[in-house]
């Protein structure tokens, strides 16, 4: 009799300690109020950029669900897909049942985040703008997750690689450069965007910097006008692509950059999505802007 | 052509009984796997208690999928009466709800609503594309209108015109439009359940239930009118008055549906077209069962968008016409021979 209710006690002890289990509430990057686990340990991201911010910070063995495109790093390829960033599938989100959602404001469906919410799940929101807000998204991923350490580190090593890139770049000439993201039409990024971040921050001018518009269509007359010293143009397979993206560009000889054959293909993953990988995109730029630092950040 | 009413009762029932079981099915299919007996067992259990759904699976069945069901069903019984009466109006076997620009009329609506940030706020673009809808239904009565009657072939070409009219400017508004409005717009235009909510269903039941009652009240006028307006006239239907009723109500249940899900398409065309070769042209029973018919394909549907990719979903639009068309291509040749 005794052990039965021994065995009782320790069982309701249990359930009181599950009921207490430590929440917290914190305010999220679109101003949410939102209650968290103290620990959680069965997340899902609904971006790839989020995907791989987790990964950097060492969690893997505690997502339990990715978007359809989160392909990087490569092992985030095993884990369960839960739809796209676009178009999220709400059954495929809660039958992981996640103790922690991180969403993401630029394009995961506000409804979808509103609808989860509603449903009694911990969604947080993460909505960087530029190439700072990375670092923060990244310091409060890590201390949401409890990877406080860990996110101190790879935000400073982050910092130090762009500081270097400040300081490398000063007082340098800053050449004009147009960075094409569309082929047909051509798209370019405006004010807002972090390509135009990555630009200014790797020494050069933007020469759509000033298009309040994230991704403004751009007409050839307009690059024609402007006179670019540097065409970049940005391709998910830059090795196969380059070729061909270059030589469209070879008929219009007035360009500076056509003139000088300063025409570059970069990996679109490094310089669009808020990830720990923008500082190589942020590197990979400064080398094309500025070729004479390309050796010294080659030997670091 | 006329059939008796115990014949409308039988048929209706067994339709009804197929619709039944259609959502069960629908119910127990799904990216996340949940056997039919657990479903039945939810189901069962949340009907006894009330409350909050306890585990994933219930959140599932109860929360996602039910809501989404349902709504698939209210809009393709909506559709399908609104097809079935906009063909006995025009007598045109080509009509459908969106013949007379009601489309076009709320997708302006819910387009202009995301690109101005309205849609963000709670039902902020079903309200934008609803008050679109009713805005083109009046400004199409407007030119339509002949003297103090409707003149149905006025009456198509005023629909037309102010579609393209309307398309037009869409056109403009999403080459303007920036990345993440854009595939939102889309999404619209295809037509999408996947934010289904009973919120939605409440919105829409008194709209669909009562105009589907009142179109199904002059059910015995619209098998005069099909004949020729004259024999109806005859016949002592005043056939203007129930042109204009007809010509509302339709467009309302068809601004109602298309209000919380976007446009879908082919439902309202085909439905009414098969039901007519399966049953026969009278409208009391064309009505009703095109209204059950039309809510079993379109849950149909809205399953395979759901579940034949999973987790990624396909725009329920595309799916109403690949597989409609080839069955009811069969239709059409199995009535030749």
């Amino acid at each position: 009799m005794s052990r039965i209710c021994a065995k009782t006690f320790f069982f309701s002890l249990l359930l009181v300690g599950i009921a207490l289990s430590p929440n917290r509430a914190v305010v999220d990057e679109v101003g949410r109020r939102v209650v968290l686990p103290e620990h959680p340990h069965r997340i899902i991201s609904l971006s790839p950029s989020i995907t791989e911010i987790l990964f950097s910070l060492g969690l893997e063995e505690r997502i339990v669900g990715v978007s359809n495109h989160s392909d990087f790093p490569p092992q985030a390829l095993a884990k369960p897909r839960v739809g796209s960033y676009i178009n999220p599938s709400l059954e495929q989100v809660i039958s992981l049942n996640p103790d922690l959602i991180l969403a993401s404001a630029a394009g995961n469906p506000r409804e979808f985040v509103e609808r989860m919410e509603n449903l009694g799940f911990s969604v947080y929101t993460v909505f960087p703008k530029d190439f700072d807000g990375i670092l923060r998204s990244i310091s409060h991923i890590a201390a949401i997750t409890g990877g406080k350490h860990r996110g101190a580190m790879v935000v400073q090593e982050m910092r130090m690689r762009k500081e270097r890139i400040l300081h490398l770049t000063r007082g340098r000439k800053r050449p004009k450069v147009f960075l094409q993201i569309g082929t047909s039409p051509i798209v370019t990024v405006g004010k807002g965007s972090f390509a135009d971040d990555l630009i200014s921050l790797a020494g050069g001018e933007n020469i759509a910097g000033g298009e309040r518009v994230k991704y403004p269509r751009y007409s050839i007359e307009e690059v024609l006008v402007k006179a670019p010293d540097i065409v970049i143009i940005t391709s998910m397979d830059p090795r196969a692509d380059s070729h061909m993206l270059a030589k469209h560009w070879n008929q219009w000889k007035t360009i500076p950059a056509v003139k000088h054959g300063r025409i570059y293909v970069i990996d679109s993953d490094l310089i669009d999505l808020p990830s720990p990988r923008i500082v190589d995109g942020l590197e990979a730029i400064a080398g094309i802007l500025h070729p004479e630092i390309r050796e010294i950040l080659r030997n670091q | 052509m006329i059939v008796n009413p115990k014949r409308i009762i039988a048929i209706c029932s067994l339709l009804f009984c197929l619709l039944l079981g259609i959502i069960l099915l629908s119910l127990s299919l799904g990216a996340a796997r949940v056997g039919t007996a657990h479903v039945l067992r939810i189901l069962t259990y949340h009907a006894i208690h009330s409350g909050i759904p306890a585990g994933p699976e219930d959140l599932i069945i109860l929360s996602v999928r039910l809501p989404r069901i349902l709504l698939a069903g209210l809009v393709g019984a909506a559709l399908a009466v609104a097809g079935c009466s906009f063909q006995a109006l025009l007598r045109n076997p080509l009509a459908d709800p969106y013949i007379l620009g009601v489309s076009s009329g709320s997708a302006l609506g819910a387009v202009s609503a995301i690109l101005v940030g309205l849609s963000t706020a709670s039902f902020g673009m079903p309200l934008a594309s609803f008050f679109g809808a009713i805005v083109t239904v009046m400004l199409v009565f407007h030119v339509g209108k002949v003297g103090r009657g409707l003149h149905t072939n006025t009456l198509l070409l005023a629909g037309v015109i102010i579609s393209a009219f309307f398309s037009a400017i869409i056109m403009f508004l999403i080459s303007v439009a920036q990345n993440e409005d854009l595939s939102k717009i889309v999404f619209w235009l295809m037509g999408d359940f996947s934010f289904s909510t009973y919120h939605f269903i409440l919105i829409i039941l008194p709209y669909v239930l009562g105009g589907i009652a009142v179109l199904y009240s002059y059910a015995r006028g619209f098998n005069l009118i099909v004949m020729g307006e004259e024999t109806a006239v005859q016949l002592g239907i005043d056939v203007e008055r129930l042109k204009k009723i007809a010509y509302v109500f339709a467009s309302l249940i068809t601004a109602a549906a298309v209000s919380v899900c976007g446009l879908i398409g082919f439902v309202g065309l085909i439905i009414p077209h098969a039901v007519r070769m399966l049953f026969g042209p009278d409208h009391r029973l064309l009505i009703p069962a095109s209204a059950l018919v039309g809510a079993s394909f379109l849950i149909c549907s809205d399953t395979i968008a759901r579940t034949i990719a999973a987790p990624m979903e396909l725009p329920v639009g595309a799916v109403t016409a690949t597989f409609g068309a080839p069955f009811f291509i069969y239709l059409l040749k199995r009535r030749k021979v």
